[in-house]
């Protein structure tokens, strides 16, 4: 499947998916007020908040699993590629200590040698590199998923967490340099006396 | 039979003896949980947040006059430094008459995500090398800096000459884009801003990643056989064991100094190049006139000598001395080279430069 067609594909079944959740949202959203009360009302109403984010997630997903894939075939190739030197060098199956010895040393050599060949170049990089900031792109739809769902608890989600962080690390910072300037008073006085 | 394989006996007695070391090992080993890292007695002398200093009890009557404190690493823990009685850095240098302080940047946790290098350099290092001066009555102390710590140790002196009387780099991180390590690799293709915008704090298992990269089969193939083989030596299994134990627990890295540390030196480059800004300050290597002294290992493949030797050529020190061991990262730091050899060299130049 191409990629054009498979945005396309994705793209049906998000409108599909929305579709469907509006309208049952909306359908329901009368007697679901009789019946559904505090914060699991506010949850049923964040659900298509939720349903959003497992579609975009889904588009994530095949981008993942397609760096995925090069990421193993990459594997797969070099050590193919390495086994056939390993072969080439060392055609015959060791049979006493000091051959295998030195069989077991041609092999780590240069396995050794085409990983670390692997690993440096461009193009493992740049894969891997797509393939962290797509994991992170699914963290990221896991995330959202569960500040919607903590928030219909009325519990505080990331966001709302990261700001205490940020508020105490300012008031750590601002506490340690009034330490310090207290301090440096302190011994300027000492030094005066 | 032409196609009967012939088999040297040897092989045989070979694998029936490795078998014997795996299924024996458990009783001749002790597990890594029950090995204590770290032997030489010290104090916590100062502590500030998650950050412990360190101040080792002396070992000889005399010491030297001007302290030196040893700025840690952000990876890994300070243990290395204090592995093994006999192959311990800091034990060497209190022999030598060396006053030692060591920082412990401890373990950060989600509430130190927005620490970055500002805090740990003008904040924490700072205050550590303030605490030594009242302590030790001086207006100067020695400092050392290992690996990424070498990198803060420059940063430091360059912000804060007037504190620094000598400075030591031991394979610090300073040219990034002459990075040739596979690590370097790496990093260099991350988006970070999203790692720490989504991850927060460097998870301990990116690292353990980056680990695994590096020569993976001779650190996971043949490292394990040779430890199962030698299983009845027990200086290698304990050294072996202490090694794993410390490999095996790095604290997670504060989002915001993974950030400006991966940008900063890995992407941009900026230390070597004199455009790095620290909490609002300018930071150039020239402002390093005080003695340097710069280690350097040929067979380091974490941080390469083509990443470290920079600063020797870029500081406007003019007493500098570069050395280079034939040796890797830990070696350096952790062998009998480094008994023999690095650490009387290092010793004699500080008793000099005292």
């Amino acid at each position: 499947m191409k990629p054009e067609s498979t945005k396309n594909v994705a793209e049906y079944y998000r409108h599909l998916s929305l579709f469907w959740t509006d309208l049952i949202h909306l359908m329901s959203s009368k007697p679901q007020a009789l019946t559904s009360i505090g914060p699991m009302r506010n949850f049923t109403e964040n659900a298509k908040k939720i349903t959003t984010e497992l579609i975009d997630g889904s588009a994530v997903l095949i981008e993942f699993n397609n760096s995925l894939t090069e990421y193993y075939r990459q594997l797969i190739d070099t050590w193919n590629e390495s086994q056939k030197k390993v072969n080439f060098k060392a055609p015959k199956i060791p049979n006493d200590p000091e051959q295998y010895e030195a069989y077991k040393r041609v092999w780590i050599d240069i396995f050794d040698n085409d990983f670390t060949e692997l690993f440096d170049s461009k193009k493992f990089g740049e894969n891997y590199g797509k393939l962290v900031a797509k994991e992170l792109e699914l963290t990221k739809h896991w995330n959202n998923i569960m500040n919607v769902m903590l928030q219909s608890a009325n519990l505080p989600n990331k966001q709302e967490i990261d700001d205490v962080y940020r508020e105490l690390h300012s008031l750590r910072k601002r506490i340690s340099k009034l330490e310090s300037k207290l301090r440096a008073k302190n011994t300027v006085k000492d030094d005066v006396k | 039979m032409s196609s009967e394989i012939k088999i040297d006996p040897k092989i045989i007695a070979e694998m029936l003896k490795f078998s014997k070391n795996v299924t024996e090992a458990p009783q001749l080993v002790t597990s890594p949980d029950e090995i204590k890292l770290g032997t030489t007695p010290f104090d916590v002398v100062y502590e500030e947040d998650k950050v412990r200093l360190m101040h080792y009890k002396p070992m000889t009557d005399k010491q030297l006059h001007t302290p030196l404190i040893i700025a840690y690493a952000i990876i890994n823990r300070y243990h290395i430094l204090d592995i093994h009685p006999k192959k311990s850095w800091v034990k060497n240098l209190l022999e030598h008459g060396v006053d030692v302080y060591m920082i412990d940047w401890g373990t950060p946790s989600s509430i130190d995500k927005y620490l970055d290098f500002d805090d740990y350099v003008n904040g924490y290092l700072d205050n550590c090398v303030e605490f030594v001066k009242r302590e030790s009555n001086v207006d100067k102390v020695s400092l050392q800096g290992y690996c990424t710590g070498g990198t803060m140790a420059a940063i430091y002196s360059s912000l804060h000459p007037e504190n620094v009387k000598n400075f030591i780099a031991t394979a610090p991180v300073i040219d990034g884009w002459k990075d040739t390590t596979v690590v370097s690799n790496l990093v260099r293709h991350i988006d970070v801003d999203k790692f720490v915008e989504i991850v927060g704090n460097m998870p301990p298992e990116f690292m353990y990643y980056c680990f695994s990269i590096l020569k993976p089969f001779e650190q996971g193939i043949e490292k394990y056989i040779k430890f199962f083989k030698n299983i009845e030596d027990k200086n290698f299994v304990d050294n072996f064991m202490r090694i794993e134990k410390w490999l095996s627990d790095t604290p997670p890295i504060p989002g915001e100094l993974f950030r400006q540390w991966i940008k900063d030196i890995y992407q941009d480059n900026l230390l070597i190049q004199n455009k790095m800004y620290v909490g609002g300050k300018h930071v150039s290597l020239e402002n390093i006139k005080m003695p340097l002294f710069t280690q350097v290992a040929v067979g380091d493949h974490l941080v390469s000598p083509e990443c470290s030797m920079p600063l020797h050529y870029s500081v406007g020190s003019e007493d500098k001395t570069l050395k280079v061991y034939p040796t890797g990262h830990v070696g350096m730091i952790a062998s009998s080279l480094s008994q023999k050899k690095i650490l009387p060299e290092l010793c004699q130049w500080l008793k000099v430069h005292s």
